[in-house]
């Protein structure tokens, strides 16, 4: 065997080690970047993207609203008397994100005010960039952030 | 979510193929013909690293999908090159990869939720320290090269401190967790540095003691250092104060002093490190060689089978960075390096993403296992740090030290998975129907 011809094949050997790394660092990067565009399979219970801002008699802050990502902008969850926000599937809001907890944060209404609750999720729940602790009062247009979702109070 | 599947699968595929094609050149470089046994050796890779992707897609789902190819790739270029040094040790090396594979299929299957693995913090306390003392019973333990970590059972022997160091990996976790809130208040201030209450010290004097003994009684430097770091970074971690990290440096200090100055193998280490050209045809000999291997290699290698890795000492233990660094050059040692810091940062993601506290220091523990245990043996190696010999995790030859990886690596996918438990199912059931 030639050693040229050993020398070449050599090359090829570490650029396929180092093709392996390139395509680990691929999907180490689609694992840390949040919220794939694809957001699966699985239907969030909300309506189709549609902005609501109905007017009537209603109470305020009947509605979440995503600010952000931008690819699901708009996209309205109505506020029933309790709504939770979490990755497990069983979530009123579910949230295809890794920094997400499984049932991370619930949202209810107490005495015809709205509140939004932590329920201790490892990476938090953050009221207009204020890290929340326990509960606390929602009023319109306060920006609740979960994970890389930013949901907003809408009347 | 099969997307990650899909992407490990891929990654494996080409895991295997870089494996063969550098089994392949290493037979080619050798002997000049292609190695007898080519289809079947791929054959079997394949079919072995599919049977785990295979293990994974069906137990743990949504695991993360670099972790398990970079565990097959350095196992793989590990095989490569102890085949190339030694045949016999190549056959069972072979051996112990399926029942590596085996145990962490077996791991995933039983572990179904890690956490609860914390309830049996005690029991996993007393299994850790009877595995590390094992080697120390008089008629089962062996020294082998100077040191004590070998137990024999007939013809079979073992390292039990490759199990013990996962056992005290799961007890350091939950019994953090346990008292965290206490080891993270301050009681008093020393200048800038707030410290705990003296007697929270305890369990840290505690640990610093039993890596001492290992140390002393077993002359297993590798171990003490290992067990120690772990134990101060899951204090870190755990109570988020730095003046663990402060006090332990402090400790590592003291008992890094009066090693050196009480026992000559430690102190032989230190100087060796310094100087290894004064000694070169006696202590310093297998330091000396792995830097000629290193040097010679430069920066693509000479190619595998075209070197001569076999001049060094315990080149398929201990030393096989040095044979990959003398065949695959500084590119190829890069690579190795790189997949353990692929891996150590997959296990740092898993930590900041776990749903519990003991999920995090876990998964932190384990990947300081594995990352301080690489870190110390390639800076051995390359003289960064005193050599202190550790197997270098997947790539070495050895089967508790493989076995154990595995088994290791096994609970770190376990984790990424994110169980879907039936706590969480039941709390949300609970909320809706609160809110019906």
């Amino acid at each position: 065997m030639p050693e040229p011809l050993l020398t070449l094949l050599k090359l090829c050997a570490l650029a396929l080690l180092y093709l392996f790394f390139i395509r680990v660092l691929r999907a180490v990067w689609a694992e840390v970047t949040p919220v794939r565009a694809a957001a699966g399979p699985v239907p969030t219970k909300a309506r189709p993207a549609r902005p609501s801002r109905r007017r009537g008699g209603r109470p305020p802050g009947d509605a979440l609203v995503v600010v952000e990502p931008r690819d699901r902008h708009g996209q309205t969850y109505p506020l029933a008397d309790e709504l939770t926000v979490g990755r497990a599937a069983g979530c009123t809001v579910t949230l295809d994100d890794t920094y997400v907890s499984q049932l991370h944060a619930r949202v209810f209404r107490r005495d015809g005010a709205l509140h939004v609750e932590d329920l201790g999720s490892t990476n938090g729940t953050y009221v207009n960039g204020q890290k929340l602790t326990g509960a606390a009062p929602l009023k319109r247009g306060d920006q609740v952030r979960i994970g890389s979702t930013v949901l907003e109070v809408d009347a | 979510m099969n997307a990650r599947r899909t992407t490990e699968l891929g990654l494996i595929v080409l895991g295997a193929v870089i494996t063969a094609g550098l089994y392949t050149l290493a037979t080619l470089g050798r002997t000049a013909s292609l190695p007898a046994n080519l289809v079947p050796f791929l054959v079997a890779i394949v079919a072995l690293l599919v049977a785990a992707h295979v293990a994974t897609r069906r137990l743990a789902p949504n695991a993360d999908p670099t972790l398990l190819p970079l565990a097959a790739l350095l196992n793989g270029i590990g095989y490569v090159f102890i085949a190339r040094i030694n045949q016999d040790l190549a056959a069972l090396q072979a051996t112990w990869t399926l029942v590596g594979v085996g145990a962490y299929v077996a791991t995933l299957a039983v572990v179904r939720r890690v956490r609860d693995l914390e309830q049996y913090r005690y029991t996993f306390m007393l299994i850790g320290i009877g595995l590390l003392l094992l080697p120390l019973v008089p008629v089962l333990g062996r020294t082998i090269n100077g040191a004590r970590i070998w137990v024999s059972f007939g013809p079979l022997n073992f390292q039990p401190g490759e199990f013990a160091k996962i056992a005290l990996g799961v007890f350091f976790a939950s019994y953090l967790v346990e008292r965290r809130e206490l080891l993270g208040v301050a009681a008093r201030r020393i200048g800038p540095i707030s410290l705990p209450e003296l007697r929270h010290f305890g369990p840290v004097l505690l640990a610093w003691g039993v890596s001492v003994v290992v140390m002393v009684s077993e002359r297993d430097l590798g171990s003490s250092l290992l067990f120690f770091a772990l134990f101060i970074v899951l204090l870190w971690v755990a109570t988020e104060r730095a003046s663990y990290l402060a006090v332990g440096g402090v400790l590592f200090m003291a008992g890094a002093l009066f090693a050196i100055a009480s026992f000559q193998h430690v102190a032989d280490r230190v100087s060796v490190w310094f100087d290894p050209w004064s000694v070169a045809d006696s202590k310093g000999f297998q330091v000396v060689q792995a830097t000629f291997a290193l040097a010679w290699g430069g920066i693509a290698g000479t190619g595998p089978g075209l070197g001569s890795p076999g001049r060094i000492p315990a080149a398929t233990t201990d030393f096989i960075y040095a044979a990959i660094g003398e065949e695959l050059g500084l590119l190829g040692a890069a690579a190795v390096l790189m997949a353990f810091l692929l891996m150590a940062g997959a296990g740092f993601r898993i930590a900041t993403r776990a749903e519990r506290p003991f999920e995090t220091l876990l998964a932190t523990g384990l990947t300081t296992i594995l990352a301080v245990q690489a870190f110390i043996i390639m800076g051995g190696v390359t003289r960064l740090v005193p050599l202190t010999g550790v197997t270098l995790p997947f790539v070495s030859y050895g089967g508790s030290s493989l076995v154990a990886n595995y088994v290791l690596l096994a609970l770190l996918v376990r984790m990424s998975s994110g169980d879907m438990t039936t706590e969480a199912a039941e709390a949300i059931d609970e909320t809706t129907l609160r809110a019906a």
